[in-house]
């Protein structure tokens, strides 16, 4: 029936293309509207295998430099084969598939790319995939579901259900190391010096340990204390450490943990998907260390022996959605972000709430305001189905005191007013915000939109840093503007503001109000229009987080100096189409020397910039600061390094396997101190970004790993 | 003997009057770097460079060398545009017709044109035969400003 179907579409969209051929021979300027006619001649010519093998051509001239000459990905494009492909894909149709790759890829452009050329690609990536039992060539509308058409699914679908790949693979006990205590919500609170048990270590996200064995005066006897060799693939990794147990997350959504002081393996649980996606961060909470998966669910292992203890859905990864982030635990709830909301359906994003005892859900605040509702109306007017973004992609902070979790959200989607049918007027309720949400209901109770109608992809979506001064209570962040904001956090109000780095974006920022102007060209944007901005989409900051050093009163932020030009691109307003659809290039930022990493200090009370510190790597970390007055960094170029934190002297350095990529942690056990921090690969935009700018820094394709460092036994 | 009872008068007319040229004269400096890229460009688009611009009253020279790029130069030009935005050109350099070289000129600025590159509204463009809409670009800022 569906080939039937398929015969009647290709039809139209043969006539389609013969007809435009024509058009453009005539000099007409539209094309009418397509009819149903026989074209035997190019029907008994075009198949899909003859489409998959034109589009191999195709694929390997304007898609294999990022994604792979086999679609195997690099480290400046996922990949797209293989099991983590059919899972995203399998549910969709090729029309979904084409949409969304003509709307968003290749991301420098598409202009001599025609329609016929993405259809190929699309039959060359199926074909790749396994899809064989389809004959009759791709259309724009060609609607099966893919995985119906690859016969090894087929095949597994009939066959009883596997034994599932995943689980424990290396079984044992923290407590053959050490006595398990249970980690309870006081002291995470306050946690013990020697341990760095949440994500940026407190509720605050200050990424400070109070430790001072090492300090400015012996840093530079750092010596490696350990290594242990990571799984391959994309990763962030932020390690916890709770009483001498290293947790770390792995690439493939593994988990393993490891004794601190030996780096001896004690158990590792492969949760699965096993897939190369980037993940960051775990959480612990009583006897449970808690993780996101890549595919949106939550699972609880048990501390001791990485045993399941349960598990939950965040959201339905068929249709989109996924984590590349972990939850926070706050007075007992698992409280977790989501990502991949750019598509036009039904759902939106949300921020929600689980019982950390069964992961029981307890709450959702949704970041999109529906027709109807307060913000409903910051929209344009769109349908509901048709409001995208606003996603929640990294980890929020917690004041136990106001009962209050701070995240930022994502911008709208598309990138571009003019993509998602609106105006620069339009802003999009609750997107590209700081937004409070109480612990207890899930309901908002202040939010503060830092760049309304976002227009170049540079979403506000980092962490929020809780800082007191004096009897203030202030909210902290840095979004991909480079611009760092304060907020009291009871009220939300603006508080003042500093730029980090060098952005035309906005030609004014109110300093009472801290509302933004946009450049006119910008507000204007249309269709296929580049404009030129700074910074790049890799953010004047991206994921990588701040520190706050409390006996300074500094903010010590990894920063990033690059540029872009941006084209929007048309997307349509079909259920299930939307995406990203922008055109980008980049290139380095003026006035920087060609440096593309900047660590800079900041006072918290002042906002000024104490010391600033620049060089050719970007960096790849988030910045750690220490009692013994230190902010560590690891860069693109494989150095760790250490600097003082009240001058921004580089007092120690090293160098490492892999470009050195996560988030730093320092621990104690039996009352040495270590630092510890990972090598990894991936990284989204803050690695692709500065990869085709700072082409000279090599690095080897592997090689993810945890590195430890102490000073030497006296 | 006159101009001996003239000499320290001479000596102090000429340290004012070089203390003076000095003072006039500001040293400005473009890092040329590869134009606007992607992944599918990036090894098109290529190369580097250092360009260094002496401004004496509304004079100013403009003396530059670059390498490495992907196919002979064709032409290079002194634009005005705020950092990161394009703008129109207002002056075409003597440029070595080589993959690597060097750029020269000699302009005489408006006032307006003066203001405009101490606002670093100048940047310098070198286009290719293989890159005509340019290869390498770079804004104009008092050398000073890379002191840091």
């Amino acid at each position: 029936m569906y080939l039937n179907l398929i015969k009647m579409k290709r039809h139209l969209v043969l006539s389609g293309f013969l007809i435009l051929g024509l058009s453009a021979c005539g000099g007409e300027t539209t094309a009418p509207e397509p009819v149903a006619t026989s074209v035997p001649e190019v029907e008994s010519a075009l198949s899909f295998e003859s489409q998959a093998t034109v589009g191999a051509d195709s694929y390997a001239t304007n898609c294999a430099s990022c994604h792979g000459a086999n679609l195997e990905g690099t480290t400046l494009g996922p990949l797209l084969s293989g099991f983590s492909f059919v899972q995203r894909w399998g549910t969709q149709t090729p029309a979904l598939l084409l949409g969304n790759i003509q709307s968003n890829m290749p991301p420098g452009g598409n202009e001599n790319i025609s329609d016929e050329d993405y259809l190929n690609i699309v039959a060359h990536i199926l074909n790749i995939n396994g899809v064989d039992s389809v004959s009759d060539a791709l259309t724009a509308s060609s609607d099966f579901e893919i995985a119906d058409n690859i016969s090894q699914i087929i095949a597994q679908r009939q066959r009883p259900e596997p034994p599932a790949p995943q689980g424990l693979t290396v079984t044992g006990n923290t407590e053959e190391f050490v006595e398990f205590v249970p980690l309870t919500q006081e002291m995470l609170r306050d946690p013990n010096p020697a341990d760095w048990p949440m994500h940026r270590r407190n509720f605050y996200g200050h990424s400070y340990s109070p430790l001072d064995q090492i300090n400015t005066e012996n840093v530079k006897n750092l010596s490696l204390e350990w290594v242990w060799n990571m799984h391959e693939g994309d990763s962030e990794p932020a390690p916890l450490v709770y009483n001498g147990i290293i947790y770390l997350i792995n690439p493939g959504n593994v988990i393993q943990a490891l004794d601190a002081e030996s780096g001896e393996l004690i158990w590792e649980h492969w949760t699965g998907p096993a897939n190369r996606q980037d993940m960051r961060n775990i959480a612990m909470y009583d006897d449970k260390i808690i993780q996101a998966t890549t595919d949106a669910r939550l699972v609880a292992l048990d501390a001791r022996t990485g045993e399941q203890v349960w598990e939950t859905v965040v959201a339905d990864n068929s249709k989109g959605f996924a984590n590349s982030s972990g939850p926070i635990v706050a007075d007992g709830k698992v409280i977790q972000g989501l990502a991949g909301c750019a598509r036009y359906i039904p759902e939106d994003c949300y921020i929600s709430a689980y019982d950390a005892d069964n992961g029981e859900l307890l709450w959702q605040f949704v970041t999109i305001a529906k027709m109807g509702e307060p913000g409903g109306d910051t929209w344009g007017g769109l349908d509901n189905i048709f409001r995208a973004g606003g996603e929640t992609w990294i980890t929020g902070s917690y004041d136990p005191d106001l009962n209050l979790t701070y995240w930022g959200t994502a911008q709208q989607k598309p990138w571009v007013p003019v993509s998602r049918h609106m105006t620069i007027f339009d802003v999009g309720l609750y997107t590209n915000a700081t937004v409070a949400v109480d612990t207890e209901s899930g309901e908002l109770d202040w939010y503060f939109q830092h760049v309304p109608a976002e227009a170049l992809d540079l979403d506000e979506v980092f962490e929020r840093v809780l800082v007191n001064r004096g009897d203030e209570k202030f909210v902290y962040s840095i979004g991909k503007y480079g611009i760092l904001w304060k907020n009291d956090r009871v009220t939300g109000e603006f508080r003042g503001f500093q730029e980090t780095v060098f952005q035309n974006a906005f030609t004014n920022i109110d300093p009472d109000t801290g509302e933004v102007t946009y450049r006119q060209d910008i507000q204007n944007a249309q269709l296929n229009e580049w404009t030129s901005a700074c910074p790049s989409s890799a953010g004047g900051k991206d994921w990588h987080s701040m520190t706050y050093h409390p006996p300074s009163g500094l903010i010590i932020a990894p920063l990033s100096q690059t540029c872009l030009e941006n084209a929007a691109r048309e997307v349509a307003l079909v259920q299930g189409g939307g995406g990203l659809a922008a055109s980008r290039k980049f290139f380095e930022m003026p006035g920087t020397n060609g440096n593309l990493g900047k660590v800079g200090a900041y006072h918290a009370d002042t906002l000024e910039e104490v010391w600033s510190f620049q060089q050719r790597a970007s960096l790849h970390t988030g910045t750690i600061s220490t009692g013994g007055d230190l902010v560590f960094v690891g860069d693109l170029d494989r150095r760790f390094k250490a600097f003082d934190v009240n001058t921004g002297d580089v007092l120690w350095e090293t160098r490492l396997g892999t470009s050195v990529q996560g988030h730093p942690v320092s621990f104690a056990v039996d009352g040495k101190q270590y630092i510890a921090v990972t090598a990894a690969l991936g990284g989204t935009s803050p690695r692709t970004v500065p990869g085709v700018i700072a082409t000279e820094i090599t690095y080897p394709r592997w090689g993810n790993a945890i590195y430890v460092f102490s000073l030497p036994d006296e | 003997m006159k101009l001996g009872r003239k000499f320290p008068l001479f000596v102090l007319l000429s340290i004012l009057l070089f203390s003076t040229i000095t003072q006039a004269q500001e040293v400005f400096r473009a890092r040329l770097s590869p134009m606007p890229t992607t992944p599918q460009t990036v090894a098109t688009i290529l190369g580097e460079g250092e360009v260094i611009l002496t401004l004496n009253g509304n004079s100013l020279s403009v003396e530059g060398n670059f390498e490495g790029m992907s196919s002979a130069a064709t032409g290079a030009h002194v634009h005005n545009g705020p950092p990161a935005q394009p703008g129109p050109v207002i002056h075409t350099l003597e440029v070595t017709q080589t993959t690597g070289g060097s750029v020269l000129g000699e302009l005489t600025l408006t006032e307006e044109q003066v203001e405009a590159l101490h606002n670093n509204e100048f940047y310098i463009q070198i286009h290719s035969e293989s890159n005509p809409p340019g290869e390498l670009r770079g804004w104009v800022f008092l050398r000073s400003h890379f002191d840091n």
